[in-house]
C-alpha cells in the first residue's frame, strides 16, 4: 500500500462507520414509527384513522418510489401510476384466479411489475426530459387502454369484481380490519426503509451524480442506461406495492387506478411535500389525503381549494413544504452558528 | 366614592344561571333529537363530467326525505341525508362510503355511484354489512351476477338488459313495417357500449331475423368531434342507425350529424334520447328519432308523474333526470320497507325489502317491485317513442311489455352462466 493509498484509506474509514451509524439510526427510527403505528389501534377506536394511514400507505410509498426518479435521478415520469395500477390488477386477478397463499400473490405481483418495467424501462430511459415524460405517459395510457378493452381478463371498465378473497397467513387476516392496517403499516415502513437505503448507499449518490450531470458520470464510467434502468424498476416495485394496499383496501382493482391522473396525483404530492428531502413525498401525502378529506366533506368544489394550495406552494413557497422546513432550519442554525 | 354595585345577584350570574337552566331543560331534547335522526350517506359524482347527474340524483332525494320527515319520518326518526363528493373514483367512491358509515355514524348507504364506484361501494357494503341500494348503475352484472349477491345490497335503477330487450321489439316492429334490414351502429367504446349495443343487435335480430348490421362505429367515451364517424356511417347507405351515446356525446354527435342532414337520410334509434339533459341541449332536436325514456314526465302518462316531474322543477328550476328518478324511488322503497318493519334496522328493512313491490309514480302499472331473487328493481316504466323539437319532446311513448322482459332476461341469464 502506498502513502497515498494509506492515506485514502484512513480517510475513508470515518465515512463508512458513519454511513453504518446512520443505516443503524434509519432502522432505529422506522422501527419507532412502526411500532407507534401499529399501537394506534389500541389507543383509537377510530376507523377512519386506521383507513387514513392505509392510504397513506398506499399512495406514499407510490409517491416516494416516484421522487426516486424524479428527486434523486432527475427522471421525471408521468406515467409512474401504471405500476401502481398493474400492482393492484396482478395482485387481485391471482388471488381471485388462482387462490394461492397472498405471500405467494405479493412476491409474483411484484415479479410482474419487476418483468414489465424492464421492458419499459429499457425504452424510456434512453430518453432525456420532456421525451422520457411522454413516453412513460403513452405507457401508461397503453396499459389503461388494454385494461378497459380486455374486458373479459380483467373486467373493463367497471374493474375486478366480486371482492378479493384473503385467505389467512401465519395468522394474519387482512379480512379484519386492525390486522389489514398493521399489514399496511409493515409494508411502508419496511419499503420506506428500503427506498431509504436504496438512496442513501453509492448506488442512490451514482443517481444523483446522474442527475447533476450525465455526461460526468458517463466519463467516470458509470454505464448511466443501466443505472437508469435499475432504479426505474426497483421504483416500479414499490409503487406496485402501493398499488397492492390500495387493491386489499378497496377489495378490488379499477382501471382509475391506472389511469394518469394517479401520476398526477403522485407528481402534485411531490411538489407538496418537496423533492429534496427522502420524507418529502411522505409530508406531501399526508397533506394532500388530509386535504381531500376534509375539503370534501364540506364542499364538492374541492377543485379550487386544491388548486389554491398548489398555487401557493408553487408561488409563495416555490418549493415543497419540507423543502421548505429544512432550508429554513439549516439557515437559521447556519446563522446561530455565524453568531 | 360609593359602590354601585348593589348586593345581591350580579348580572353575570344571572345571565349564568339563565344559561344552565336553558342547557337543563334543552339537553334531553337536544339528546332526543340526535338519537332520533337516522343519518344516510350518499356517496355520488358532484364534480366532473357527469356531475350534473349526481346532482340531480341529490335534488331528487332531498325532494322524498322532505316528504319523508314531513310524515314523521323513517319509522319515526327524521332523516338527515349526507351526501359527500366521490369525483367518481372508485377509491374515493370506497374511502367515502366507509368514511360515512365509520365516522359520521350512517345507517344506511344510498350508493350513487355509477359504473367502477358502484362496485367499489358494492365491496364496502360486502365487508361493513351495511344495508346499501344502489341508484344510478346500469350494469346488469351488479346483481345479475351471483357471484356479487350479498344480502344487505339492492339495486333501484334500470338496467341495460331490459333497455335492450324492450328496444330490440320496438325497433324490430319498426323494421319490419318500413322494410329497415340494413342497420349501422354507433355507440361509444367502452363496456356499456359495447355491452348494450350487443344485446339490442341481438334481441333486434330475434324479433326481425332478416336485418343485417353493415357498419359499426365505436367513438370513444367523451370525444368531441363526430366527422369522421358521421361520414363512416352516411357512406355505408344504412337504413337505419342504433346509438346508446348518452349526454353531452349524444348532444353534439346529434348537432354535428345535423350538419349533414343525416337524421333524413336514415331511421334513428338513439336508446337514451328522451332524457331532459339531452332533449333541452340539443339545438334543432331532429323529429322523428326513436328513443327508450329515460325520464320523461309525460312517461308513464300519469297525473302522479307529472306532478312529481312539475315538484321537482318548481323546486330545483330544471327538469328531473334519468338518475333522479331512481334516487327518488330508492327513498320510497326505504320509507315503505321501515314503515313494514317498523325499525330503521338495515337487517329489517333489507328481509322487508326483497320482494317487496309499492306505489310510485313511475312505474309502468303505478308500482315498482324489488325482486327477491336478485335483489333489482323491476316492473318500472319502460318504453319507446319518437321525438318532436318541443314540449313535451316524446308525445307519444309505446310501453315495453314487461312478461316478455321476464322471459327474455332469464334466457339471457342463463346464456351467461348467472343460473
Amino acid at each position: 500500500m502506498t502513502e497515498l493509498e494509506a492515506g485514502r484509506a484512513q480517510a475513508l474509514l470515518p465515512v463508512r462507520s458513519g454511513a453504518a451509524l446512520q443505516r443503524y439510526r434509519d432502522v432505529l427510527i422506522a422501527l419507532i414509527a412502526f411500532a407507534v403505528l401499529a399501537s394506534l389501534p389500541m389507543f383509537t377506536g377510530s376507523e377512519a384513522l386506521l383507513d387514513f394511514v392505509i392510504r397513506c400507505s398506499a399512495y406514499g410509498l407510490f409517491a416516494t418510489s416516484l421522487n426516486l426518479l424524479v428527486g434523486y435521478t432527475g427522471l421525471t415520469s408521468f406515467g409512474h401510476g401504471m405500476f401502481f395500477g398493474l400492482g393492484a390488477y396482478s395482485f387481485g386477478l391471482i388471488m381471485q384466479k388462482l387462490g394461492v397463499p397472498i405471500p405467494v400473490a405479493f412476491v409474483a405481483t411484484l415479479a410482474i411489475t419487476a418483468v414489465i418495467a424492464a421492458v419499459i424501462g429499457a425504452i424510456c430511459v434512453r430518453l432525456k426530459d420532456i421525451y422520457f415524460a411522454f413516453v412513460t405517459l403513452a405507457f401508461q395510457m397503453l396499459i389503461h387502454s388494454t385494461i378497459l378493452s380486455w374486458a373479459s381478463f380483467t373486467g373493463g371498465d367497471q374493474g375486478l369484481r366480486g371482492g378479493i378473497p384473503r385467505p389467512v397467513f401465519l395468522g394474519i387476516d387482512l379480512a379484519n380490519h386492525v390486522h389489514l392496517y398493521v399489514a399496511s403499516c409493515a409494508l411502508l415502513i419496511l419499503g420506506l426503509l428500503a427506498m431509504r437505503q436504496i438512496a442513501q448507499s453509492p448506488f442512490g449518490y451514482t443517481l444523483r451524480m446522474i442527475r447533476d450531470n450525465a455526461a460526468r458520470a458517463s466519463f467516470l464510467g458509470i454505464d448511466v442506461w443501466r443505472a437508469k434502468l435499475t432504479v426505474f424498476v426497483l421504483a416500479a416495485l414499490f409503487a406496485s406495492m402501493g398499488g397492492m394496499v390500495m387493491a386489499l383496501f378497496v377489495s378490488g382493482a379499477y382501471p382509475e387506478f391506472a389511469y394518469w391522473t394517479i401520476s398526477g396525483e403522485g407528481i402534485f404530492i411531490n411538489m407538496l411535500g418537496g423533492v429534496s428531502t427522502f420524507l418529502g413525498p411522505m409530508v406531501g401525502t399526508v397533506l394532500l389525503l388530509l386535504l381531500n378529506d376534509t375539503v370534501t366533506r364540506f364542499t364538492e368544489y374541492h377543485g379550487i381549494v386544491l388548486g389554491v394550495v398548489i398555487l401557493f406552494f408553487a408561488l409563495g413557497l416555490r418549493k415543497g413544504l419540507l423543502d421548505f422546513v429544512a432550508e429554513w432550519y439549516t439557515h437559521r442554525r447556519d446563522a446561530g452558528e455565524g453568531r | 366614592m360609593t359602590r354601585t354595585r348593589t348586593p345581591g345577584i350580579s348580572r353575570r350570574s344571572t345571565l349564568a344561571l339563565m344559561g344552565a337552566g336553558a342547557m337543563s331543560v334543552a339537553a334531553p331534547w337536544v339528546a332526543r333529537a340526535q338519537a332520533k335522526t337516522v343519518k344516510i350517506g350518499m356517496p355520488t359524482i358532484l364534480s366532473g363530467r357527469v356531475a350534473q347527474l349526481g346532482t340531480s340524483s341529490r335534488n331528487a332525494v332531498m325532494l322524498e326525505v322532505d316528504k319523508v320527515n314531513a310524515a314523521g319520518g323513517l319509522a319515526g326518526r327524521q332523516i338527515e341525508m349526507v351526501v359527500r363528493d366521490s369525483k367518481g373514483a372508485p377509491q374515493e367512491a370506497a374511502r367515502v362510503a366507509r368514511e360515512l358509515v365509520n365516522t359520521d355514524g350512517c345507517e344506511l348507504l344510498l350508493d350513487g355511484e355509477a359504473s367502477s364506484g358502484s362496485f367499489a361501494v358494492h365491496e364496502v357494503a360486502r365487508d361493513l354489512g351495511v344495508l346499501c341500494i344502489h341508484t344510478n348503475s346500469e350494469a346488469s352484472s351488479l346483481t345479475a351476477d351471483p357471484k356479487q349477491h350479498i344480502p344487505n345490497a339492492f339495486r333501484c335503477v334500470r338496467q341495460g338488459i331490459h333497455d335492450s330487450i324492450v328496444g330490440g321489439s320496438y325497433a324490430a316492429g319498426i323494421a319490419k313495417a318500413k322494410g329497415l334490414k340494413k342497420w349501422a351502429t354507433c355507440s361509444p367504446d367502452y363496456a356499456y357500449g359495447r355491452d348494450t349495443t350487443g344485446e339490442f343487435t341481438l334481441y333486434l335480430k330475434r324479433f326481425a331475423p332478416d336485418v343485417e348490421v353493415i357498419s359499426e362505429s365505436w367513438p370513444k367515451l367523451f370525444q368531441p368531434d363526430y366527422t369522421e364517424v358521421v361520414t363512416k356511417i352516411l357512406q355505408a347507405k344504412p337504413q337505419a342507425l342504433y346509438s346508446c351515446l348518452w349526454g353531452g356525446d349524444l348532444t353534439s354527435y346529434i348537432d354535428q350529424a345535423n350538419i349533414y342532414a343525416m337524421f333524413a337520410q336514415m331511421e334513428v334509434f338513439a336508446v337514451n334520447m328522451a332524457d331532459y339533459t339531452a332533449l333541452t341541449v340539443v339545438k334543432n332536436l331532429p323529429k322523428g328519432i326513436h328513443s327508450g325514456n329515460r325520464y320523461i314526465k309525460t312517461y308513464p302518462s300519469t297525473p302522479e308523474n307529472a306532478a312529481w316531474g312539475d315538484a321537482y322543477k318548481a323546486k330545483y328550476n330544471e327538469y328531473p333526470t334519468n338518475w333522479s328518478w331512481q334516487n327518488a324511488t330508492a327513498v320510497m322503497f326505504l320509507a315503505e320497507a321501515a314503515k313494514k318493519a317498523n325499525s330503521t334496522d338495515g337487517k329489517k328493512i333489507a328481509e322487508v325489502l326483497a320482494g317487496l313491490t309499492i306505489k310510485c309514480p313511475f312505474g309502468a302499472d303505478g308500482t315498482v317491485t324489488m325482486r327477491g331473487d336478485d335483489h333489482t328493481l323491476v316492473g318500472y316504466a319502460i318504453g319507446w317513442g319518437t321525438t318532436i323539437p318541443q314540449e313535451p319532446y316524446v308525445p307519444e311513448v309505446k310501453a315495453g311489455d314487461w312478461k316478455t322482459i321476464f322471459e327474455l332476461e332469464a334466457e339471457w341469464k342463463k346464456s351467461k352462466g348467472y343460473t
